[in-house]
């Protein structure tokens, strides 16, 4: 009985995920892919429960579907109507081509590599304690095994946070093109 | 382990990332692009933790940690672009940046 | 004795040195006396030399000195070797003796010439290459000192190279030297083939055991060597025209010293040339057809200094019928005296074309005496040393080598009648031009140029010749600087009393000097003597006659054969037939050569290395599409194409 409601609970997830993310990469209005994002992500914060990462299922809602997403939203909305186009029209179709050609090509080699380990080391599964994704265990571990991975990410941050405030500043060009008036838009580059 | 096999997560994160490398390749707003970078992101990030599921240590998990703050630096990073690309009236089409070519 | 024979080759190198060195920091006079000092030293060098051999017996006069060894591949090595001998000896003086006294005399000459400091460099390196080929103690310093007389010539020659005919002339004389600079080097690999050294002494030896055919080979490469410098028939077209350099530079070269190098290296070489008697002969008939050749050439030139050159070609000729025919003691006597009096007349005229600010066509001269005669004793004096006429230097010489070719059987008595004709020839064309320039009236030009009013006549002179000015001494100062005319009057005296060194019979220091050296093959007797110089002296006043009778007196008119003058005002149309057989086919080559091989395969291969570069880089250029999506593909193509690697790698 648990193991059939873990594995409807993993299929509801596992489809919902994937439908979700075909959503976001068809949709032409960047507000319903966002929206979709974001069911991507909470079926994967319940994907990430499944196999024991509760810490990591809580930052990802909280983070990513919290703050990131919520970023994004807000970004949308100030492009408004500009912020979503379709796929084709205008680029080489080649590119189109090659580029269905290689996502099948990674996903049947990723399958094959993945079929060539089934039996050996994909079978055996270690046996954990229950406190295995706790935040206390995944604190532990990142102030003393992985100390320096913590203190990196931290300077990237900051980093981000820097070029974020600075991407954001306004200047004297922009200005004067808000002094002119939204007329037209400039094609950026030799097109 | 109850409910299916690390096997299956890994074919779940085996599509979800391909999905997102068409989404990277097919969309032209450099937004749906960030999007698309997102669901790879989060693929890898399911990887990580099955492994680390597998294998009984933390250290897949904390690497999904660390994928997350870059990705979401990233994403900083990427939306400030977008945002100033906007404000100088310029097209949002990732097809119209072209001038490094030749 | 040693250290007076290496200052002597190395002075006038230190002195061109010193002039190319200081450039503009130095006057133009202080070049020329820089120069002029360094040939004196070289001459007290020679003198020093000269003394020491003296004092040792005749035979052991040889003195070899190395400074270090020059080239040593395997068992064959070249030493940077000096030879004192009185053969060397003697050319060592007489190349600093007389070119001293040219280069003095250019002081004046070249007064006023924007370039002279160049001059002066050339004249001492010149002087350095002369020394280098005479006292050469192998035969590759001797080919070394050969080809930089050649360059030093052809600087010269065309030293006011602005002149298009100049420049023409250098060249010619450069290559006409060049194909007997290739003869000889081709005579010194079988040389080096076959007696593994370049040694004199051990090429002589070893040189016994070739066989004939490779002996006239050897013999008949030096021999073209030697007759391309002295320009003898047939390599002699570049001599008449290489007066267009400046007169002292025709004294020096052209009729004191490098012109008799030729005749020296026979001398030098003579045991090669006794191996191989057909090629001596050889020499022997050459310099006899020169001599008429160009004797017969000398009686139609307008030109001053042309007469003179083919004079020179004349009595080069005389020189190497006398070697050719093993009278090594007399060719180098008359070698000597000719120095003197050929410089001497060179000189001269330079100082009448001097006077007459650049004029050389002897058409427009006369009655130069009235103007100039102190310079009229000295043409005088040697023009009658040309025709040997006693008690002057060219009598001994010239009927010296009569004498010996009288003694040498049939083929000598041959050659002894043709060198007869030539006396004649000689007295008619050297009193030809002796009374055509000095006697009569005084010409037009030479009035005014008398007058001291230089104003027209440089301008109408400037298009034919250098832009020359400064005569500014006229007529009142004399006939030129001091610098002119004290060589010409030492050179006076030398050509009076040349002769007197060797009196046959009486008393003949010189052959004795030359004798261990060259032993003659051939030793005229007294009769002999007596009736060579007899005839000798007798046709030679018989040519002196009929020019008196042509142009002295004007009394008669010049018998028309219209075609024998039109040859030989056209030189007998060798520069025609040279120009056709050589010239014409060679320049035919070069063209089908440029079009077929040149700019198809030479010149495409590297325009088409550049054009595919190019064509590549286009190619290339094409994957920089520019677009993001496209640099996005490749990345996940790549990463595709990575996870099979990996995947197989496992």
């Amino acid at each position: 009985m648990g193991n059939f409601l873990v594995w409807a609970v993993w299929l509801v997830a596992a489809f919902a995920c994937l439908g979700s993310g075909i959503a976001v990469v068809s949709f032409t209005n960047a507000f319903y892919s966002a929206l979709a994002l974001i069911g991507n992500l909470g079926s994967l914060a319940v994907l990430f429960l499944l196999a024991s990462a509760e810490f990591l299922a809580a930052a990802q809602v909280l983070v990513y579907a919290g703050a990131v997403m919520v970023m994004f939203l807000f970004v949308i909305a100030y492009l408004g109507d500009t912020a979503g186009l379709p796929f084709r029209g205008g680029g080489p179709s080649w590119v189109s081509v090659g580029a269905v050609v290689a996502a099948t090509a990674i996903l049947v080699e990723v399958v094959v590599a993945i079929g060539l380990k089934a039996g050996n080391a994909l079978s055996s599964v270690d046996e954990i304690e229950s406190s295995f994704g706790s935040p206390g265990e995944i604190g532990r571990v990142f102030l003393t095994d992985h100390l320096l991975a913590f203190e990196i990410t931290s300077i990237v941050l900051l980093i981000a946070a820097v070029g974020g405030v600075i991407l954001g500043t306004r200047t004297r060009a922009e200005d004067e093109l808000d002094a002119q008036g939204a007329a037209g838009q400039e094609t950026y580059g030799r097109a | 382990m109850a409910g299916p096999e690390i096997t299956w997560y890994l074919i779940v994160s085996a599509i979800l990332f391909s999905i997102g490398t068409l989404g990277v390749l097919l969309r032209r707003s450099p937004l749906i692009v960030l999007l698309s970078l997102e669901i790879m992101l989060n693929a890898s990030n399911l990887a990580l933790i099955s492994f680390a599921r597998l294998h009984g240590g933390h250290d897949g998990q904390i690497f999904a940690l660390a994928v997350m703050a870059v990705a979401a630096s990233e994403v900083v990073v990427g939306l400030g672009l977008i945002v100033a690309v906007s404000r100088r009236r310029l097209t949002l089409d990732v097809d119209s940046f072209r001038v490094l070519r030749g | 004795m040693i250290q007076g024979a290496w200052l002597c080759l190395f002075a006038p190198l230190a002195g061109a040195f010193a002039i190319t060195v200081m450039g503009d920091s130095i006057t133009r006079r202080t070049a020329g006396w820089i120069s002029t000092l360094s040939v004196f030293v070289a001459f007290a060098g020679a003198v020093v030399s000269f003394v020491g051999l003296l004092g040792e017996s005749p035979g052991e006069r040889e003195h070899l000195s190395t400074a270090w060894t020059w080239l040593s591949t395997g068992s064959f090595k070249i030493g940077m070797t000096l030879l004192v001998d009185p053969l060397s000896v003697l050319m060592m003086l007489i190349v600093t003796g007389v070119g001293g006294l040219i280069v003095l005399y250019s002081i004046g000459y070249m007064d006023g010439d924007p370039e002279e400091r160049r001059y002066f460099a050339y004249m001492s390196f010149f002087v350095f290459s002369m020394l280098m080929l005479v006292q050469a103690g192998n035969f590759l310093l001797l080919l070394v000192g050969w080809g930089l007389v050649g360059l030093a010539s052809y600087l010269l020659i065309g030293f006011w190279h602005e002149r298009a005919e100049a420049v023409a002339a250098a060249k010619k004389a450069f290559i006409m030297n060049a194909a007997g600079d290739a003869t000889m080097a081709l005579a010194f690999f079988v040389l080096i083939w076959q007696t593994g050294t370049l040694e004199f002494a051990e090429a002589f030896v070893g040189a016994e055991g070739m066989s004939s055919t490779l002996l006239n080979l050897v013999a008949l490469g030096l021999l073209g060597g030697a007759v391309a410098k002295s320009a003898q028939i047939p390599l002699h077209t570049w001599l008449p025209d290489a007066m267009e350099g400046p007169t002292p530079v025709s004294a020096l070269i052209h009729a004191a010293t490098m012109v008799t190098a030729g005749v020296y290296l026979i001398v030098r070489a003579h045991p090669l040339f006794e191996l191989a008697p057909s090629i001596q002969d050889l020499a022997a008939g050459l310099g006899a057809l020169t001599l008429l050749v160009a004797g017969f050439i000398a009686l139609v030139q307008t030109d001053i200094k042309r007469v003179i050159a083919y004079s020179t070609m004349s009595q080069i000729g005389y020189m190497f019928l006398g070697v050719g025919l093993g009278a090594y003691g007399n060719g180098m006597f008359h070698l000597m005296t000719h120095a003197f009096f050929k410089a001497l007349l060179f000189m001269a005229a330079g100082l009448v074309i001097h006077h007459l600010a650049g004029e050389q066509d002897i058409r427009r001269m006369g009655g130069v005496r009235r103007v100039m005669p102190k310079t009229f004793v000295a043409f005088l004096v040697g023009s009658l040393a040309l025709v040997g006429i006693p008690p002057l230097s060219g009598f001994f010489s010239k009927d010296a080598i009569l004498a010996s070719a009288l003694a040498s059987g049939g083929y000598g008595q041959l050659l002894f009648a043709a060198g007869l004709l030539g006396t004649l020839l000689t007295g008619l064309y050297t009193f030809r031009l002796f009374f055509v320039v000095f006697l009569g009236r005084p010409s037009e030009l030479v009035l005014q140029h008398a007058q001291g009013s230089h104003g027209r006549p440089e301008e109408e002179d400037a298009s034919r010749t250098h832009g020359k000015t400064a005569h500014g001494e006229t007529a009142s100062h004399g006939e030129g600087p001091w610098t002119m005319t004290v060589p010409v009057a030492v050179l006076t005296v030398l050509a009076v009393i040349g002769g007197w060194l060797q009196i046959p019979d009486v008393w003949h220091p010189f052959s004795d000097w030359l004798h261990d050296v060259a032993e003659p093959l051939v030793e005229p007797s007294v009769t002999q003597d007596l009736v060579a110089s007899a005839l000798a002296v007798g046709l030679g006043l018989v040519g002196v006659g009929v020019a008196w009778l042509f142009y002295g007196a004007r009394s008669r008119e010049l018998p028309r054969v219209a075609g024998v003058r039109h040859a030989l005002e056209h030189k007998l149309y060798f520069d025609e037939l040279y120009d056709l057989v050589f010239y014409r086919p060679a320049v035919w080559m070069a063209g089908v050569w440029r079009r077929t091989i040149e700019e198809p395969l030479i010149g495409g291969s590297i325009t088409g290395v550049s054009l595919g570069a190019r064509r590549a880089g286009g190619v290339l250029g094409e994957t920089q599409t520019g677009y993001l999506r496209s640099y996005a593909l490749a990345i996940a193509a790549a990463a595709a194409v990575l996870v099979v690697v990996f995947l197989a790698v496992q």
